[in-house]
């Protein structure tokens, strides 16, 4: 059998295209007919509601909750990623002995389980053995050792930095992308007329990477935003709803309170933000660079 | 060129952070599997152990099936990780070699499938395996995790199908190559890199992946290492030691594989993977 030349590309993405309908899309589409029904537990047959589940969703102060965490949880980690990875980043970007294997073991956090990361952590932050406490001590911050996961705010911050610590060299090596692309003249260049090392890194790194720091922004808030599985094993979404992001809501909504309809409505929801944020972003970093 | 003193002081005092930041958990973890379970809980930690023992480990291996959810874990990774590369290989080779209509709107549909909140599918998902009978099957995983890695591998393949002259490409067809043997003879050792990339990727993701595994999966025989490993977390509460035994179990194999491997991930993340 001969492929005529026009239908080969369609032949090659064709298998790729149809999974990820089969398994993304197609879900999708099923889980917007879900919101319009009134199903509890998975499996049964629900009666056709209408919008019922967005109006008992949109009228729910725990869904406008969720989506401020979620909003907050975004750009916590954005942040602290953004400036953990730049530091990385520019250190790993130097000449020095070992920074081949540097490069290739920072992403040491990201390929292990999630699981074994909440279970690493929760140790290390625990009054018993763990080796924050002392640390904070010795370093004079707190006098007693404290319980990180008993209140919602030092549980949200201490999962902003769980978090973070699993992502942040993921990012690293796509922003170190960035920094190698930088020719090494203009640094020279700028040395010889004489600038000093702030002025190199305001004048010429800082602009120059300034795009790929745009793309790493939209790909870091996509990926935060998602992060349910860290939350929902160290938290739960507690202490008193303290760390319910959107997706630990739709999770909980689903799986524990057994009203997957209102569940899908969430996810919905959610999907929308998401698809607004990345339809946007996406078009405004398409822009040209002079224009922005 | 030199660099002045107090710059690498400043690069010195940088590395030795992020150094801490990333391996002292991984020391602790490691030093903490072999201490006797005093000295793990001791109100001051010690950085090298005091006591050495084996008995975590030993007792981790009696008391539950964790060589069972390392063998679920491996094969679901393995398979994931062969669909994948045989689902993008061929994607990026038309993607990023050849034009054709429809061409930038598939691959921003591609590109957009990332942002994807994985959440969202896992109820209607559920609903669908359920229809087929494959609940409780290790094929859903599979089947999960090659949808998560894919779009990500088809974008981290762009750089090192670009960066193939065209020359080599066109002197094959020349010789009367079907676009078939144009990939299989010439391109696909010429992308070997980012195929090892691609690998890492989509194996890393199914060994990390716990949601689904942990909704799709019944049976204790089944179960994947996050998902296992979490009921023995659930179950042994505070025994720190065999907890820690387990946690540095789990990282073992993806640090062989990254080992050997790793560098092309690397090379994969940071020549020109952002465009």
């Amino acid at each position: 059998m001969k492929l005529p030349r026009t239908l080969l590309p369609y032949a090659f993405i064709g298998p790729a295209i149809l999974f990820l309908a089969a398994l993304l899309v197609w879900p999708l589409v099923q889980a917007v007919v879900l919101s319009l029904q009134d199903v509890r537990s998975v499996g049964t047959t629900g009666k056709w509601v209408g919008l019922d589940n967005y109006r008992e969703v949109l009228t729910d102060g725990t869904f406008w909750s969720s989506t401020w965490l979620s909003l907050v949880w975004v750009v916590t980690n954005a942040v602290l990623q953004t400036v953990l990875a730049l530091l990385a980043a520019l250190a790993l970007n130097q000449n020095f002995p070992g920074v081949r294997i540097a490069r290739t073991w920072i992403v040491l956090t990201w390929i292990i389980p999630t699981v074994v990361v909440v279970m690493i952590w929760r140790w290390l932050f625990s009054t018993s053995g763990g080796i924050v406490n002392p640390l904070l001590i010795q370093a004079g911050i707190i006098d007693r050792p404290v319980g990180f996961f008993a209140r919602p705010n030092t549980a949200f911050a201490t999962l902003v930095f769980i978090n973070s610590w699993r992502w942040f060299p993921f990012i690293t090596l796509m922003m170190l992308a960035g920094l190698t692309r930088i020719p090494g003249d203009l640094y020279e260049a700028a040395r010889i007329d004489g600038a000093g090392p702030w002025k190199r890194f305001s004048r010429i790194t800082w602009p120059l990477l300034a795009p790929t720091l745009g793309v790493l922004l939209v790909i870091g808030t996509l990926l935060s935003f998602n992060v349910f599985d860290i939350i929902w094993l160290m938290t739960s979404g507690g202490p008193a709803g303290g760390t319910r992001t959107l997706p630990v809501l739709i999770y909980e909504t689903a799986f524990k309170s057994y009203r997957m309809s209102e569940a899908a409505a969430v996810a919905v929801l959610a999907t929308l933000f998401l698809m607004g944020f990345a339809v946007v972003a996406t078009r405004w970093l398409a822009r040209p660079p002079e224009a922005r | 060129m030199k660099r002045p003193i107090r710059w690498t002081v400043a690069l010195t005092a940088a590395l030795a952070l992020f150094a801490g930041l990333v391996l002292l958990p991984f020391w602790l973890v490691l030093t903490g599997s072999v201490k006797a379970p005093a000295e793990i809980i001791a109100r001051q930690p010690t950085m090298v152990p005091h006591s050495f023992t084996l008995d975590h480990y030993a007792k981790l291996l009696a008391a539950s099936d964790y060589p069972v959810y390392m063998m679920n874990s491996l094969i679901v990774a393995s398979v994931s990780t062969l669909i994948t590369l045989l689902l993008a290989i061929p994607a990026g080779y038309a993607f990023f070699r050849m034009s054709f209509p429809g061409r930038e709107t598939l691959y921003r549909a591609i590109l957009l499938a990332y942002a994807f909140p994985s959440i969202v599918i896992l109820i209607p998902l559920f609903g669908i395996f359920a229809k087929i009978g494959l609940i409780d099957s290790r094929i859903a995983l599979v089947l999960v995790n090659v949808a998560f890695a894919l779009p990500f591998a088809v974008w981290l393949l762009r750089s090192f199908f670009a960066g193939i002259p065209a020359e080599i490409e066109e002197a094959a067809r020349l010789d009367g190559g079907s676009p078939f043997i144009v990939l299989r003879r010439i391109m696909i050792p010429l992308v070997a890199p980012g195929i090892a990339a691609v690998a890492v990727f989509a194996f890393v993701t199914a060994w990390t992946e716990y949601v689904f595994a942990s909704v799709m999966i019944l049976s204790d025989a089944k179960r994947t290492v996050p998902v296992g490993f979490s009921g023995i977390i659930g179950q042994y509460q505070i025994d720190w030691g065999l907890l820690l035994a387990g946690a540095s179990l789990s990282i073992l194999p993806v640090v062989v594989l990254f080992a050997f491997v790793g560098r092309w991930f690397v090379a994969g993340l940071t020549e020109g993977a952002v465009k």
